[in-house]
């Protein structure tokens, strides 16, 4: 399993490899820069304990070096970063197509946490982690044989505590890595939490249930805190730890310095004693062999919050989805008289298969589909509509097999009124129109929402709530059919239309159904209502529920 | 500006003492990193000193080689301690800030809750406050125990090695890290406001797509919101991209000034020490504090050129707070409810939703409003249930008006069931829980029976069978009854329904209402109707024009 992930996210990285590569070469120059300054500061300080004349061009360099250090570093941070951001929006991409080429799958609220934030925690691991990674592999040893060159025991020094250090990583990475999954985790779960709350907010308050709630609310939030704050207790431990190393280490040199450079021990340097300039300059040095060490561990848990995410995009692509027929985008109409023949369609649902009966509908028949709940009359609309695939069987469409190539054009003659509305963010005018020209007034007319338009405070330019917050049921499921109407459909799929009006608006809905068919259009309609299934010209009756 | 103080002030509030200890080891880490540093130069140039002079056996090796060991394990120590305290204060505050939040917004006035869109306020509650973490920890922290540390050092080196050093190091570090951090901030303003913008349009774009998507499939509307989803996340690509070279610059200028800084500093003690007016150990200390004192500016970076989304999140996090409403403590005991010459007309709307409505509601009545669509049944329901406010007219629960009475004293009366309601839960054990948390098994039977469900519910495995979201996995009709049953639970005084039985068969229609009235023989029912079942049921039917 934890090859798998390293494998995912290698996988993820590799468009942007060579990049990265040539990142970290410049960042490892970048740090090789500090020993060459250190010399030279060693050597100015030096000079001023002998009495040399003053080493001006030492400072100089040192300030230039810095400089040409700032520079390098800049740069290969920008080149990390735009790799970063390039890996984002990849997968971003990938998984915006992906939600959109299927009619089903995982909670709204979590699959936009995945694709809005947790894939942003891949940007501190390539920016932070994979450079740190990099230059532990160069700069620790180039270090190590500069100290060699100076002094033995120093480089004994650096080879006893260095290694200690990635063994202890590793034993936090492991800590590091459950805490972040089970942090990544209560993201999902507490967004879920959010994204069904915020939607029943009138319904908390009308049962007097809001401080219930917030409070469940509350610890939701606190249990978040509280794993938030064991992945960073990891981290910080990890650093700490690593810090102490790195201060032992540089203690032990100094303190092997000094003692040295008094005259008190005269063993492992080749100058004995130790010469000040090589002294200031081990000293200096000491602090950098550790650093990118430490710069990994910092980033160790960037690591384990990026394979955290891996696995939650593979498990994102393993879900188990319902396939979209088609793309959904607009294109010509499917041509061919409106004829519809179903044979032999089963379609899976969860565990349960679902048969429906053969049948076939005309160009401009008026079909009420009829049946018990849970018999299966959604589906059957979403399948006709190319939003559910038949796992047997087969639908064909004005002559045509229905599926990819013919799933979009075949849509373009569709109407279609969802049982429960879903408004798009946006003016009334785009959730009717979608920015396609047409009659809008015939439309409102023919659903008789003209007056609710009217009463609304900003009319056609009224924002709507998600499910029509602002209007009633029914004129929102009015709203649907003027939509509808709209596209000037050759076959209107409609769920319970007129469920939710009262007697004398579901008359205006049905009249609006039957003027449609009067055009030619056919429609098919899944209801209970018996007054509207006796306005049909037949009946499908679908069986009980198993 | 303003709103990030206001943003602080909260959480400094909330998270006192744990955000003090905070601030006293961040300048703690900051001092022992200088001391360290100026310790450790001196140390060794003063030995290599006394090696030369052959004083080595003389030179107190000891207590500086102590001070330096206890300098580094305080450091590493103090540096966990204000991680640790820091971070957990701050994540504390802002769980709190996130009940706060919601509370005010559960608390909105109804028509801006039916305003409100459930993916952005999804972004309030969970992007806009993680964007606001930056504020304590990454700036205002920093900032402080950087200037701290700079103004402590000024003087120790002052005392040490003298004005020269020690001002060239305060004035370059202060005044060019100030010169520094402000271009930064004023230039990545627009850059990060754009960003946060972009990934906020992403985000609410995104659910709609895939709350959307049937219909927009439909429509061939899927692919057109596909790409603007993924413009947007175009968008804030390039402006994040933007906003870091501005930062990486920041960095660049940051590292050419501390190491001008730690020039200056060397240049300057070289040529006192030549002049015989300063030891070179002391010389080097003034090099080795300078090295140390980068950490005192460097890490401000990233908290300035990501202020524009951090002002953006906090004027959104205060303007969504809503004041405590300190609510009219009255204990009700209203037996009756009565609308007076009450009308409600929208400001901007060009026709009335209520015309003048009174009405009396007494203990054990059903009481009917009919009427054609559009009439203002469901909006005569909101003004009684305190959602709206008339515009003429006074509504009375006995003796109070209903203007005064508190909200929790009023939802303990009185229960409305509006047109639609979300069901909330993964069972229908859960999706009754928010209406009677304490209820027992036996309860909740009682009131699936008085709705005639309770068959169903069982035939469907009990009330622990799993429901989906909002209540999917239950047709129209079963909703609806067990929205009825969740109200019912509440056992209110007045029961207003908004089109209780829509989408149920005519016989369960009738055994529903039955069933309520048995359930409550002495509440007074107020129901917005059209069917003749509900019709048949009332005790008095007022048809509204």
């Amino acid at each position: 399993m934890a090859r798998d992930e390293t494998q995912t996210l290698a996988k993820l990285l590799a468009p942007q490899q060579g990049v990265l590569h040539r990142a970290a070469v410049l960042a490892s120059v970048a740090a090789l820069l500090w020993p060459a300054q250190a010399a030279l500061v060693a050597l100015a300080l030096a000079g001023l304990l002998t009495g040399a004349p003053l080493f001006w061009q030492g400072v100089a360099g040192f300030a230039l070096l810095g400089v040409l250090r700032a520079v390098l570093n800049y740069h290969a941070e920008g080149m990390t970063f735009a790799a970063g951001v390039n890996v984002i929006a990849q997968l971003r991409t990938t998984v915006v197509e992906g939600e959109a080429s299927r009619s089903d799958g995982l909670s709204a609220g979590a699959i936009a946490a995945l694709a809005a934030e947790k894939l942003d925690a891949l940007l501190p691991y390539i920016s932070r982690y994979a450079p740190a990674r990099a230059r532990v592999a160069v700069v620790p040893l180039m270090i190590l044989a500069l100290a060699l060159w100076q002094s033995w025991a120093v480089a004994v020094i650096f080879l006893i505590t260095g290694p200690l250090i990635p063994v202890f990583m590793a034993l936090i990475g492991w800590a590091a890595q459950s805490a972040s999954q089970r942090q990544m985790a209560e993201i999902g779960s507490l967004n879920d939490l959010l994204v069904e709350r915020l939607a029943a907010l009138l319904d908390i308050r009308l049962l007097g249930a809001g401080e219930a709630v917030t409070k469940g609310f509350a610890e939701a939030a606190d249990r978040l805190r509280a794993q938030t704050m064991a992945v960073l207790q990891v981290a910080f431990m990890s650093s700490a730890v690593l810090e102490l190393f790195a201060a032992i280490g540089v203690a032990m040199v100094a303190v092997y310095v000094g003692f040295s450079l008094l005259g008190v021990l005269s063993f492992g340097s080749y100058a004995t004693p130790l010469t000040p300039a090589a002294g200031i300059f081990l000293l200096l040095l000491a602090p950098e062999f550790y650093q990118p060490m430490r710069d990994l561990s910092a980033a160790w848990h960037d690591r384990a919050a990026a394979l955290a995410v891996a696995v939650e995009v593979a498990d994102w692509q393993d879900a188990p989805v319902v396939p979209l027929l088609g793309q959904g985008a607009r294109v010509a109409r499917l041509a061919g008289p409106a004829v519809i023949e179903a044979t032999g369609v089963r379609v899976r649902l969860g565990q349960r298969l679902l048969v429906l009966p053969d049948f076939q509908v005309a160009a401009g028949e008026k079909i009420a589909v009829v049946g018990p709940s849970g018999a299966g009359k959604t589906t059957l609309l979403r399948l006709l509509a190319g939003m559910q695939v038949a796992e047997a069987g087969q639908v064909s469409v004005a002559g045509r097999l229905l599926g990819d190539e013919t799933a979009d054009a075949w849509r373009a003659r569709l109407g279609w009124m969802p049982q429960s509305p879903h408004f798009l963010k946006g003016s009334l005018r785009h959730n009717v129109s979608f920015g396609q020209g047409g009659d809008l007034d015939l439309a409102l007319h023919g659903a008789g929402v003209q007056d609710v338009v009217a009463s609304l405070p900003r009319g056609l330019l009224t924002r709507l709530g998600e499910g029509g917050a602002g209007l009633s049921g029914g004129e929102a499921r009015r709203l649907t059919l003027a939509r509808a109407m709209y596209a000037r459909p050759d076959v209107l799929l409609a769920d319970e239309p007129t469920a939710d009006l009262d007697a004398a608006t579901a008359h205006m809905v049905t009249a609006g159904l039957l003027a449609l068919a009067a055009t030619g259009c056919t429609l098919i309609i899944a209801t209970h209502d018996e007054a509207l299934a006796a306005r049909m010209d037949r009946v499908i009756r679908l069986g009980a529920t198993p | 500006m303003s709103a990030l103080c206001q943003v602080f002030a909260l959480i400094l509030r909330d998270q006192r003492t744990a955000l003090l200890r905070g601030a006293a080891l961040s300048v703690v880490v900051l001092l022992a990193g200088v001391s360290l540093l100026g310790l450790s130069g001196w140390f060794i140039t003063a030995a290599a000193a006394a090696g030369l002079a052959g004083a080595g056996a003389t030179f107190d090796v000891f207590r500086p080689s102590a001070l330096v060991r206890f300098l580094a394990l305080g450091r590493t120590a103090a540096r966990y301690g204000e991680r640790v305290l820091t971070h957990d204060a701050t994540l504390r505050a802002f769980a709190s800030l996130r009940v706060r939040l919601l509370r005010s917004y559960a608390s909105a006035p109804y028509d801006r809750l039916m305003a409100l869109r459930g993916p952005q306020l999804l972004n309030r509650l969970t992007a806009d406050i993680d964007a606001l973490d930056g504020v304590p920890l990454r700036l205002i922290l920093p900032l402080f125990a950087g200037i701290a540390a700079q103004l402590l050092t000024f003087a120790v080196l002052w005392a040490l090695v003298g004005l020269t050093v020690a001002a060239t190091l305060a004035l370059g570090f202060i005044g060019g890290g100030a010169l520094v951090l402000i271009w930064t901030g004023r230039s990545a303003l627009v850059p990060s406001r754009r960003a946060e913008l972009a990934a906020q349009a992403f985000r609410a774009r995104f659910i709609d797509m895939v709350q959307a998507r049937g219909d927009l499939a439909i429509y061939g509307q899927l692919v057109a919101q596909k790409h603007s989803v993924l413009a947007a996340d175009t968008r804030r690509q390039a402006d994040r991209i933007a906003q870091d070279r501005i930062e990486r610059r920041a960095g660049l200028a940051l590292s050419c000034l501390g190491t001008g800084l730690a020039t200056a500093a060397l240049a300057i003690g070289m040529s006192l020490a030549q002049r015989g007016q300063l030891s070179p150990a002391l010389a080097a200390t003034g090099f080795f504090a300078a090295l140390a004192l980068h950490e005192t500016i460097a890490p401000l970076r990233r908290a300035v050129a990501e202020i524009g989304r951090m002002v953006l999140a906090a004027r959104r996090v205060v303007a969504g707070l809503s004041a405590p409403v300190v609510q009219p403590q009255t204990s009700l005991t209203a037996t009756t409810l009565r609308l007076d010459a009450v009308s409600f007309h929208r400001s901007g709307a060009s026709r009335p939703s209520l015309r003048p409505l009174s009405l009396t509601l007494n203990p054990g009545e059903t009481v009917v409003l009919a009427g054609p669509s559009g009439a203002g049944k469901s909006t005569a329901l909101l003004l009684a249930a305190g959602l709206l406010t008339p515009s003429t007219g006074t509504i009375w629960l006995g003796r109070h008006s209903l203007t005064d009475c508190s909200e929790t004293a009023l939802r303990a009366q009185l229960t409305l069931v509006p047109q639609r309601t979300t069901l909330m839960g993964s069972s229908i054990r859960q999706a009754l829980h928010p209406a009677a948390p304490d209820a027992d098994d036996a309860s909740l039977w009682a009131a699936l029976t008085a709705v005639a469900l309770d068959q169903t519910i069982r035939a469907k495995g009990g009330l622990d069978a799993q429901l989906g979201p909002k209540g999917s996995g239950l047709s129209g009709g079963e909703a609806r009854r067990l929205a009825l049953a969740r109200a019912l639970l509440r056992r209110p005084k007045f029961l207003l329904l908004d089109e209780p039985t829509e989408g149920i068969d005519t016989a369960t229609a009738r055994a529903v209402l039955q069933g309520i009235r048995r359930y409550l023989p002495e509440a007074a029912i107020l129901t917005a109707s059209h069917r003749p079942a509900e019709l048949e049921w009332a005790d008095i039917v007022l048809t509204l024009p």
